[in-house]
């Protein structure tokens, strides 16, 4: 085992909890500068008061600690190990610095969505064959979590330009919730349909749904349904901020529908050009 | 026998640091990831020492040790709080409720938990019993 390598490891994620804090921090109060409407001035500022900065470090120092214990029990240990373990912490703290690195692109994407630099790549390309890869991608999630997944993926979607990593955000951003807010048992449905030239993809699912009072907010930066006050959930709330902007950058629109009997339904549409 | 820990968390990355160093002193480590089912498992499993996480999908880990304690079966279990969340309030509810430990996931070394916990179960050694913040 190398250990000039775990050290290494150890000190960059570190150097990016501070960095990514200190983002947050100064973001706080450039963010009034902007704001256009009195009550997402408002909300913004309950949010930031209470939740957002412990909410984040949080999110940020849950990762970082499993990050810092599977190298020190590495760097500790290795030799006490059986193989296995060893190969389950390294992969640990790959995951955990993924989960990192991308909480730290989400920041970086909504900062940019708020100062008008966000920007997409459009390639011509088909959006059946990434919604089939992206239900592909989250098959053994659902499995773990014993809901059921299915997609109907429109074979006849005609070709055309959109951001593919971009879309493939949108898509893991809803099916992540999707399958994050639905107990086990439950389902998660994916359909793509086009009308005229409009692509349309649903994501429903059968979980818990969003209170009525709640729905107007959930494309809000940092909006945690039924997170009132403390911190009681997993998640930073960028998710759905992200999603919004990235439909939007491509011409479309995102929305929310109660899914019936229960349930939660995202629909997005994008323009076919 | 070796003695039996219940680990109720649903942050596998946790799970999997801190159970490794467990593991090798020989305890038999039982995974719970969801809170109901730990009330369940607490009660059939007899485990020597339950780690009991706050943040759990869909409860509290508060309310999993306020329900331990008014159940016949498991008013007497050890139950240690493995969390991330010190706030006084959470801190004084969790001894208020009974726990025997409050332990802080980023403060504690994985490789020292054994020894932190080890006295709990009637073993030799380890550090004294007080809230670790
Ligand atoms: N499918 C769903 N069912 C029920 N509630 C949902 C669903 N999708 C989103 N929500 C609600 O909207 C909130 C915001 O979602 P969003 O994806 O923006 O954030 P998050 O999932 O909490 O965190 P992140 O995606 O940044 O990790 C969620 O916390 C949840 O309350
Ligand atoms: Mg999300």
């Amino acid at each position: 085992m190398n250990v000039q390598i775990i050290l290494n490891i150890l000190v960059i994620v570190e150097s990016l909890l501070l960095l990514v804090i200190s983002i947050t921090l100064f973001r706080k109060t450039s963010d009034f500068k902007k704001l256009k409407k009195y009550e997402e001035a408002l909300i913004m500022f309950q949010a930031n008061q209470n939740d957002v900065i412990p909410m984040l470090v949080h999110e940020l120092r849950a990762p970082l600690s499993v990050v810092k214990g599977a190298s020190d029990l590495l760097l500790k240990s290795t030799d006490e190990m059986n193989a296995d373990q060893v190969r389950d912490l390294l992969a640990q703290i790959k995951s955990s610095s993924e989960g990192l690195l991308k909480m730290v692109g989400d920041i970086l994407d909504v900062s940019k969505m708020e100062g008008g630099k966000f920007q997409i790549s459009k390639v011509f390309g088909s959006l059946g064959g990434l919604l089939k890869e992206e239900c592909a991608y989250f098959e053994s999630l659902a499995r773990v979590k014993e809901v059921s997944l299915s997609c109907a993926t429109g074979e006849n979607i005609p070709e055309f330009s959109f951001d593919p990593e971009r879309v493939k955000q949108v898509m893991s951003n809803l099916l992540s919730n999707a399958i994050k807010f639905t107990p086990k048992g439950g389902s998660v449905e994916v359909i793509a349909r086009h009308v005229d030239r409009i692509v349309e993809v649903v994501v429903e699912d059968t979980g818990i749904g969003v209170p009525e009072k709640d729905q107007p907010k959930l494309f809000h930066k940092f909006f945690q349904a039924g997170n009132q006050g403390g911190v009681t959930q997993k998640g930073t709330g960028l998710g759905l901020v992200i999603t919004k902007g990235i439909v939007e950058a491509h011409g479309g629109k995102i929305w929310y529908e109660d899914n019936k009997p229960k349930g939660a339904k995202f629909i997005f549409a994008l323009p076919l050009k | 026998m070796p003695k039996k820990i219940l680990f109720i968390e649903d942050d596998e990355g946790f799970f999997n640091i801190f159970s490794v160093p467990l593991k090798m002193k020989g305890y038999d480590v039982v995974h719970v990831s969801d809170g109901a089912l730990g009330v369940e498992k607490a009660i059939s499993e007899k485990p020597d020492l339950i780690l009991l996480d706050i943040v759990l999908p869909g409860t509290s880990g508060l309310d999993i040790l306020k329900e331990l304690r008014e159940r016949p079966e498991s008013k007497d279990a050890k139950i240690v709080m493995l969390t991330n969340f010190g706030s006084d309030e959470n801190i004084n509810k969790a001894m208020e409720y009974g726990a025997n430990d409050y332990l802080m996931k980023y403060n504690i070394v994985p490789s020292e938990l054994p020894d932190k916990i080890a006295i709990l179960m009637g073993e030799a050694s380890g550090a004294g019993i007080k809230v670790t913040q």
